[in-house]
């Protein structure tokens, strides 16, 4: 296993998300994220007038950029980035200055009190790195997410980018962000 | 960047591990320190079957350094296909909350003053059977009611309650869906699942799949809405996640859902869209339902259901024509009108006149799997009749579960005799029946209560001793067979050992039956019980495979059609599907289904409707830290129209009053409701005060609601109250 010929991403089916919360509760038992913080959420919009309604669901995380911000304004080099992109904090490093939520466009990382350090989703590299997926990729009742290698031109996201319509978001930001919604 | 971040951890790693204080992990060619991570190498799986709602989910747990860390789902399990729900993923901080209860305690001060005092569980048993032992001499062993809901466990309880001599066991169906059980069984004589994975159009009234709770159905529906282009039609007076889903969503006026099924089977009847060889060759009673459909034209139904004509003539078409792969889904919870059964029984004939039984995308016969039985000493039936007279009042209903506010409202009159001590599993009567101001003056007119539960309950809250049952991960339980389109067994194992002085239900029972002299009935183990269970499952190698696994599923593809014979007999009266149905005629109830208006809310009034968030299960869970934090309180969701009118600004408090009581919560005004109604969320408002996240916020449902019941299976009716709502 080479790490450097992996390019991890997550496509989204926004449309499919029923809110039901699964994998934010499956991520804060797999990553231990404190009570009130999240590493992972899901946004919510409410439109329209009796009886003409609307509600759209979009679950969002850390977009794992390209090119981080939260990377580049990190005064101690704590935030860093994994070759396969994944983007982590190591909490050693980190001296609780929180540059870093500052500088993320998507407001994907928070502050934990307890070890004031900063925390966020990791992608849940420690079952990636063992053949696994991320836990709120496996727990979630309409599969919502895909996972997988933007490298492997046989992976399903790979398929799915190619043959299907998509956005990211706040892509002005020059960011790069590798969390994939499909249209 | 990355590059050197990488070099600084590798020169970290060979630093940390000169000093042998971390675990290493290997990550391609470099080595990186992880922190707070060991090696775990006391890491276990082990697979289990979930309990927080009753759709038996399987699940991996994992255990490191003795503790449940993350419950993974397990793909291997046809009714749960590698998905864990909100709930089920915070199953761990059931095990771990600081409000469970931990040991068997006596009640000291008054009844629901919160005074306990904890005690060994010889001094608890000792008390309970000597409190049974004296009612039983006083008023005879049917002096004694056993209510429990769905469990794996169950059984014990209710064996002890039969084995006591108790005529007087109820359970939940008829606070759920008794109803719908009926109204299929009355005219199928099964209830059959509905194949959605498979269906090309599915119509829904207020069944809210995609919200209230998370199951394989929910997921077809899923995958058919947004993949397979089925067509999703919904019925519900309230904008829900189901409805911002569906293809075509109907605010129907509250309670007229029966006149919009009704007026369905008239326009298909008449365009002769029905099919007639499947109506002929399995269906008797088609004739009478011609005629009496004549009268309920789509114009009339407008008007009943505020859902124009024209769409109900379209959807009727759609229906047809998308038969036999096309739906009138029947839903959960289905206790909401006096004449729930009838509504039932209506869609149940809908769905049989367009031949959709047994076809694939269709109705279809559950499959059922054998299972072993552990063979234990019979007891003697009970000798009194029940205190619910359901023979009298509900020949049809299912006697074993009893009618529940039937049974109270004879409890409290003390006719046709006095029942004086409550023993409860696992249920919570005090929020899942309506009106908990009669429920508290039942709990008032006992000599003696004892509950049995994992947490504090409100009814637990209300007992003379609690008895703290371990939770799923720290028991072994009954094996449990799921019959369905894909069936399956499940097999629930201990995965920790009780972290509280906490016992499995099966040793609550033993500890009582000893005392109570009934020993001899519950001579045997978990493991003997489950290893006789293991010896008839089609498996080869059954307990080892369970235990490896925790779910066994048929292979191979769904067979349709199997009753789709000549020779096939319908466990019916007439052996047919019964349209017409003369067993419903002789026991006084319509034989085809009767439109009656509903009666609307007066002038600044509304209709109380009630619902289910699938973050918790009925009123459990919303003290789970996990779950509360998606929602701390309950609110009252009102139309901007009324509030506006009445000057109530969203998020301010209203007081909610009914005929039977009053409530304080917080309005939530939302476009998302027909003006007539409120809304409100089960769950919040607990008057436990070790239920510490949700007591007293929010508010309870059972305050307001007032005492009806559906006719025909005497299932509460949980949508015929009205309230009023002012600013607090």
């Amino acid at each position: 296993m080479d790490i450097r010929k992996r390019r991890y991403a997550l496509v989204i089916d926004s449309r499919k998300c029923i809110n039901c919360k699964a994998c934010v509760v499956a991520c804060k038992a797999e990553n231990r994220v404190p009570i009130g913080d999240f590493r992972n959420w899901i946004n919510e919009e409410r439109q329209g007038e009796y009886p003409k309604l609307r509600i759209d669901f979009e679950p969002e995380q850390c977009h794992h950029c390209e090119h981080p911000s939260c990377v580049r304004v990190c005064p101690t080099g704590a935030s860093w980035q994994r070759k396969d992109g994944i983007v982590l904090v190591y909490a050693d490093d980190c001296i609780g200055c929180r540059y870093c939520m500052i500088a993320c466009p998507y407001d994907a990382r928070y502050f934990d009190e307890e070890s004031s350090t900063v925390g966020k989703c990791t992608l849940c590299s420690h079952r990636v790195d063992k053949g696994g997926i991320p836990a709120c990729v496996e727990t979630c009742p309409s599969k919502v997410r895909v996972f997988g290698d933007l490298d492997d031109p046989t992976s399903r996201i790979h398929e799915l980018l190619a043959t299907r319509r998509y956005h990211v978001k706040e892509p002005q930001t020059g960011n790069g962000p590798q969390l994939y919604y499909l249209v | 960047m990355g590059t050197t971040r990488m070099d600084r951890r590798f020169f970290l790693k060979t630093a940390g591990a000169a000093a042998g204080s971390a675990a290493t992990v290997q990550v391609g060619c470099l080595t990186y320190f992880k922190k707070g991570r060991s090696a775990s190498a006391d890491r276990r799986e082990v697979p289990t079957t979930c309990e927080l709602c009753p759709n038996k989910c399987s699940a991996i747990a994992v255990v490191e350094g003795g503790l449940v860390k993350k419950l993974n789902p397990n793909p291997e399990n046809p009714k749960s296909r590698d998905m864990l729900c909100a709930r089920g993923n915070a199953a761990i901080k059931q095990v771990y909350d600081p409000d469970r209860l931990k040991q068997p305690m006596i009640r000291v001060g008054a009844r629901g003053e919160g005074k306990w005092k904890p005690v060994s569980w010889d001094e608890a048993f000792d008390f309970a059977a000597k409190k049974l032992a004296e009612v039983k001499a006083k008023y005879g062993p049917e002096g004694t009611l056993w209510s429990s809901t769905e469990g794996f466990q169950e059984v014990f309880f209710k064996n002890l309650g039969l084995a006591f001599g108790s005529p007087n066991l109820v359970r939940h169906p008829t606070l759920c869906l008794a109803s719908v059980n009926l109204a299929y069984s009355a005219t199928f004589g099964t209830v059959p699942s509905f194949d959605l994975l498979n269906s090309r159009y599915v119509i829904m009234s207020g069944a809210n799949r995609f919200e209230s709770i998370i199951t394989p159905d929910t997921m077809d529906l899923i995958g058919g809405v947004m993949e397979r282009k089925a067509k999703l039609i919904y019925l519900d007076p309230r904008f829900t996640v189901t409805a911002s889903k569906a293809d075509e969503w109907y605010p129907v006026k509250p309670g007229t859902d029966l006149a919009f099924i009704l007026a369905m089977i008239h326009v298909i009847i008449a365009e002769n869209r029905h099919s007639k060889e499947f109506v002929a060759a399995y269906t008797t009673g088609f004739d009478q339902l011609v005629e009496h459909v004549k009268q309920y034209t789509p114009e009339w139904a407008e008007r009943e259901t505020e859902i124009p004509a024209r769409d109900i003539i379209r959807i009727a078409r759609e229906f047809s024509d998308a038969a036999p792969r096309s739906l009138y889904y029947a839903g959960r919870r289905s206790s909401w009108y006096q004449n729930d059964f009838q509504m039932r029984r209506a869609q149940a004939i809908l769905n049989a006149i367009v031949g959709n039984w047994d076809q694939l995308g269709g109705m279809v016969p559950n499959a059922k799997l054998p299972k072993g039985e552990f063979l234990f000493m019979p007891w003697d039936e009970p000798k009194a009749p029940r205190v619910d007279e359901i023979d009298k009042h509900f020949p049809l209903a299912a006697k074993g579960d009893g009618v529940y506010l039937k049974l109270r409202e004879n409890v409290l009159s003390g006719k046709p005799y006095p029942v004086k001590a409550w023993m409860v599993y696992k249920q919570d009567p005090m929020n899942a029946m309506p009106d908990q101001a009669k429920t508290l003056k039942m709990i008032e007119g006992m000599d003696f209560i004892a509950v049995i539960d994992v947490q504090m309950s409100d009814m637990a809250w209300y007992a003379d001793v609690v008895f703290p049952e371990s939770v799923y991960l720290e028991r072994t339980d009954p094996v449990e067979v799921m019959p369905g389109i894909w069936p399956a067994v499940v097999y629930r194992q201990q995965v920790v050992k009780p972290i509280h002085d906490t016992k499995p239900n099966l040793e609550i029972v033993q500890g009582l039956a000893k005392r109570l002299g009934l020993s001899d009935y519950f001579d045997f183990t978990i493991e003997q019980w489950v290893d006789a269970e293991f010896k008839e499952l089609p498996i080869p190698l059954a307990a080892e495979h369970m235990k490896k696994h925790g779910v066994w599923a048929a292979s191979g593809q769904p067979s349709y059609g199997k009753t789709l014979t000549p020779d096939h007999r319908f466990v019916t009266k007439t052996g047919k599907i019964e349209i017409f149905s003369e067993r419903l005629q002789e026991a006084g109830y319509d034989p085809l289904p009767v439109y009656s208006a509903p009666k609307q809310p007066p002038e600044n009034r509304f209709r109380l409707i009630l619902g289910r968030v699938g973050y918790f299960t009925h009123a459990n869970q919303s003290n789970n830290v996990w779950l509360n934090e998606f929602m701390k309180e309950n609110d009252l969701w009102i139309n901007p129209k009324p509030a506006a009118r009445m000057n109530i600004k969203d998020g301010s408090y209203v007081t909610v009053t009914s005929s039977v009581g009053a409530v304080k919560l917080r309005a939530r005004v939302t476009e998302e409701i027909r003006p007539d109604c409120v809304f409100m969320l089960h769950g919040f408002g607990k008057k436990s005060k070790m239920q510490s996240l949700v007591y007293n916020v929010g508010a309870s449902d059972a305050v307001l609601l007032e005492t009806a019941w559906d006719q025909v299976s005497g299932n509460a009716a949980f949508h015929e109250t009205f309230v009023n709502v002012a600013t607090a």
